[in-house]
């Protein structure tokens, strides 16, 4: 691969007592689509705001483009961000708003009006470019804001949870609109979010903090099959999660026991695997079939349902296993009615060995 | 609570009551200023402009007024400046010592008139200034930076903190965002505190008294006036005067009520 | 990029930040706390043949505390401006009440900003219209005339500088009682309703201890005021005797007497200080169970 445009090198950032980012070391690739990931105070705003300059790390170095940015202010970084709550400038019209960073360079008057209004026309605003920022709706301000960052031409954008105040709809428009955004320019976008559907949707790699710490970087794909740990497996949220000790392992299989019977996992050869050592196992909910009659199998659970939950053609189950573990299983609405689930008693989970992903020891 | 529309209306009458004694001084004085007897009383005399026509022929009323006008000019210009400012320093930054920075922009309407006059008179005659216009300017400068202050600090509660950083951001420098985000933004605060400090200054007298020196202001004119006897056409100054200061009060509250900067628009 | 830097660590940071903090800290340090210390200063001052000479003796200290007229006009100012405080804050409790209960949030907006008119019309002309409202023959006499009552000696009496001292502060203790009663949560009021409480004790047990603060400060406000007026008790009270504004301004205007004002004044200070402190102090107390 080529030189990464950024390169977070030990970088460590405490706020007082308080660390907010911890040994944090991560390259990100020209024209890639990196979505930071986790739950609120992990790191990922902070982090953020240390590649815009807006934050001096405590500790280690931030190289972009390959130079040394430690020291160097905000306004000196051709790093626009796109905030929160937008931030666009309510005492300027659309075009003064898109035209401030220009502004800010020194471009003369003319070729700013003519840079900003190929922005205005591309994000589909120029209707509204003398209007005042507060009159418009939310989707086109998030439009304002884009073009207001893209303008000066940027290798990188960053992006702090751009969508979180938008409706539901609007939020799967713009996450289209941001992807063949991001692909026609071909430039580096920096993701933050804390929601998971946002960064999976959109990004080539995901990047999932917790406490100031990577806990994991991967593909999307990857992350959701294969959580590298205890922390990722739950924050995707969508993963059924059992515990228990290595009882023997044979060939690529190994068999684990835990309160509600032996279940066998497949492993690869790089897992280093003893008997007798604790071990977890997550099965994602989309992968475990549920069935009226005992399959013949191994990995079956009986249970009973607690509750359902539609989102769209997509259904997810509440189960309950003998002994009080939850499990979710997720499946298409119109397969439910195969299903009879009022029979009590007589509803069986089971997944094949190749579905459970062995979480490294 | 308590319904019943009998005691609603008693507190309607009670408060009706005391507003008539805070409002009557001021009605009175407009109505005096109209009538023709020196020592007014009921029933009234006939309407009569002739106070009016007293203070308009009168020059010292003219210097009055022109000194009056240059002091509430310069003062409301310097106090919004330096309030501006401390509002700005209180805004954006927490550091050692700043109750005692606050305390030192809010305290001085805790002090009385009369201690600030003779303090600023003692001080201003050791650093051989007294007398001067510039003199009272100082000291109503010093009286009326907390109102700036307060003014400008509450419009700056209301910012995006993030609009400052988005300036930053775009690369504009720290100067350059103040420049262009916090100034427009404070623009409505600005005009309210210009116009409530010039208010203040133009009725201020205890200090204008002890420093001003032969340069005397409207309320030091109607002081002298007032003291040597009952003389009506203190009623037709304090009209004017009054007419004055509502105009920049009124003013500063439609800015400050009703929101313009909400629409306000920047250039 | 070098060279930026440079120019960045010069003008921005922390030079940027400092900036905003001089000038006021300069304004108030030449025109704000160099006037009051050197007021405290000049209290040791002599004076002889009309100069004022440095020194650092007592002897104005002595003087001006020995003499039983300064006692005199000590005694009767705290008392006017005590009872000016009572009275206001008695007379202000029900409108403010009335207001913060009992108008719609529009009316008592327009209300305030009704009271903040007065502040923008001259106290003095306000003063001098009382005085002639006031007067033996005046307006308000004739009145009392017609109904065969009077006439009534108002002018230079402690009523008179009462009145004065009402016209000062009365609007801005109610704007600062209405605020103070209309941020108490309703829901505390309902419940004690609820619970049984009559009107009168809800307002003594339940509204008047919630809005402590607020009237507490009002109080204080309406003190400092009055203590610190010279207007009202020089033209509606007559002077007499002085109160120790008046007699400041008697001993500065004559026979530049500026060291004894500084004592004067410098007493007043310490007085509305110890007031001051005990008021806030009383005011931000945490609530003893009782």
């Amino acid at each position: 691969m080529s030189q990464p445009i950024v390169q977070f090198l030990d970088v460590t950032k405490r706020f007082g007592d308080f660390v907010a980012v911890k040994n944090l070391n991560l390259d990100i690739y020209p024209g890639e689509f990196v979505a930071i990931m986790g739950p609120s105070g992990c790191g990922k705003t902070t982090t953020l705001r240390m590649l815009a300059g807006l934050e001096v790390p405590s500790d280690g170095d931030i190289f972009l483009d390959g130079e040394i940015m430690n020291e160097v202010s905000p306004h000196e970084r051709d790093t626009p961000l796109v905030w929160q709550s937008l931030a666009l400038f309510p005492f300027l019209n659309v075009r003064e708003n898109v035209e401030f960073g220009l502004k800010m360079r020194g471009i003369q008057a003319d070729e700013r009006c003519l840079r900003a209004a190929k922005w205005l026309e591309r994000m589909e605003i120029k209707a509204f470019s003398e209007r005042n920022v507060d009159s418009l709706s939310g989707g086109q301000r998030q439009r304002v804001a884009l073009a207001r960052a893209l303008v000066i031409e940027p290798k990188i954008l960053l992006l702090d949870e751009p969508l979180s105040a938008l409706d539901a709809h609007l939020v799967i428009r713009m996450q289209q609109v941001l992807t063949r955004l991001q692909r026609e320019l071909g430039i580096t976008f920096v993701y933050v979010t804390h929601s998971q559907s946002e960064a999976f949707a959109m990004a080539d790699r995901v990047v999932i903090m917790g406490d100031g710490e990577i806990a994991q970087v991967g593909r999307p794909r990857d992350i959701y099959r294969e959580p590298g740990n205890r922390f990722v497996a739950e924050f995707v949220g969508r993963n059924n999660i059992v515990t228990g000790k290595i009882e023997s392992v044979a060939q690529n299989t190994a068999a684990i026991s835990t309160s509600m019977g032996v279940f066998t996992v497949t492993v690869t050869e790089d897992q280093r695997i003893q008997v007798g050592i604790d071990a977890t196992f997550v099965i994602a909910a989309d992968l475990v079939r549920l069935t009226n009659t005992k399959p013949e199998a191994d990995n079956v659970i009986a249970c009973s349902l607690i509750s359902e939950e539609f989102v769209g053609s997509v259904v997810t189950l509440f189960l309950e296993s003998v002994d009080g573990h939850e499990f979710k299983v997720q499946l298409q609405e119109r397969y439910l009615a195969e299903i009879d689930l009022k029979s009590d008693g007589s509803l069986f989970l089971s997944w094949p060995s190749a579905s459970a992903h062995l979480l490294p020891v | 609570m308590d319904p019943r529309p009998i005691t609603k209306w008693m507190f309607y009458g009670y408060i009706a009551i005391v507003f008539s004694f805070i409002f009557l001084p001021i009605i009175a004085s407009v109505v005096f200023s109209f009538n023709s007897q020196r020592f007014p009383t009921v029933p009234l005399g006939t309407f009569s402009t002739v106070w009016y026509e007293t203070i308009l022929t009168d020059s010292d009323v003219w210097d009055a007024a022109k000194t009056s006008i240059i002091v509430a000019l310069c003062t409301s210009v310097i106090a919004t400046f330096i309030g501006f400012c401390t509002a700005y320093a209180d805004y954006r930054y927490r550091f050692f010592g700043k109750s005692g920075f606050l305390a030192l922009a809010l305290l001085p309407p805790t002090i009385p008139l009369i201690i600030m006059a003779l303090a600023m008179l003692a001080w201003f005659a050791r650093m051989g200034i007294s007398g001067q216009v510039w003199s009272v300017i100082a000291a109503h400068t010093v009286l009326t930076i907390p109102f700036a202050m307060a003014i400008i600090r509450l419009r700056l509660n209301d910012i995006d903190p993030q609009l400052e950083a988005a300036a930053w951001n775009l690369g504009a420098t720290e100067w350059v965002a103040v420049r262009n985000i916090i100034l427009p933004f404070s623009k409505p605060a600005i005009i309210a505190s210009l116009c409530l400090t010039a208010a203040v200054s133009f009725d201020e007298f205890a200090v204008a008294w002890f420093v001003a020196g032969l340069n005397k202001t409207i309320p030091v004119l109607i002081m002298e006036i007032v003291t040597g006897n009952i003389d009506p056409q203190v009623n037709a100054i304090g009209s004017f005067v009054f007419l004055t200061s509502m105009t920049l009060v009124v003013l500063a509250q439609l800015l400050l009520m009703k929101r313009l900067g909400r629409k306000w628009r920047g250039r | 990029m070098s060279k930026s830097h440079e120019w960045q660590r010069l003008c921005g940071g922390k030079a940027f930040e400092v900036a905003w903090r001089i000038p006021l800290i300069a304004w108030q340090a030449v025109f704000f706390i160099g006037p009051l210390l050197f007021m405290i200063i000049i209290s040791f001052f002599l004076v002889k043949n009309y100069r004022m000479i440095e020194a650092f003796e007592f002897v104005n200290w002595f003087k001006m505390l020995q003499r039983a007229t300064f006692w005199d006009s000590f005694g009767y100012t705290l008392l006017l401006a005590s009872l000016s405080t009572v009275l206001v804050s008695i007379i202000a409790f029900p409108a403010s009440y009335g207001l913060a209960f009992r108008v719609s949030s529009e009316g008592r907006r327009w209300a305030i900003f009704l009271l903040i008119v007065p502040f923008f019309t001259s106290y003095l002309v306000r003063i001098f219209s009382w005085y002639v409202v006031l007067a033996e023959a005046g307006p308000l006499n004739a009145v009392f005339g017609f109904i065969g009552l009077g006439p009534y000696t108002m002018l230079n009496t402690a009523f008179g500088s009462v009145v004065g001292y009402m016209t000062l502060t009365l609007p801005l203790v109610i704007i600062l009682q209405t605020i103070s009663l209309s941020n108490i949560d309703r829901r505390c009021i309902e419940a004690a309703y609820n619970l049984g409480c009559g009107v009168v004790r809800v307002i003594l047990e339940v509204i008047v201890p919630m809005a402590r603060t607020g009237l507490i400060v009002a109080a204080l406000f309406c003190f400092i005021l009055s203590f610190g007026d010279f207007v009202s008790p020089y033209y509606l009270g007559g002077s007499k005797p002085p109160t120790l504004p008046i007699l400041i301004i008697d001993t500065t205007k004559s026979g530049q007497q500026w060291p004894r004002a500084a004592v004067i004044a410098v007493m007043m200070m310490l007085t509305l200080f110890s007031i001051a402190f005990s008021a806030i102090w009383y005011a931000y107390r945490k609530r003893v169970a009782s």
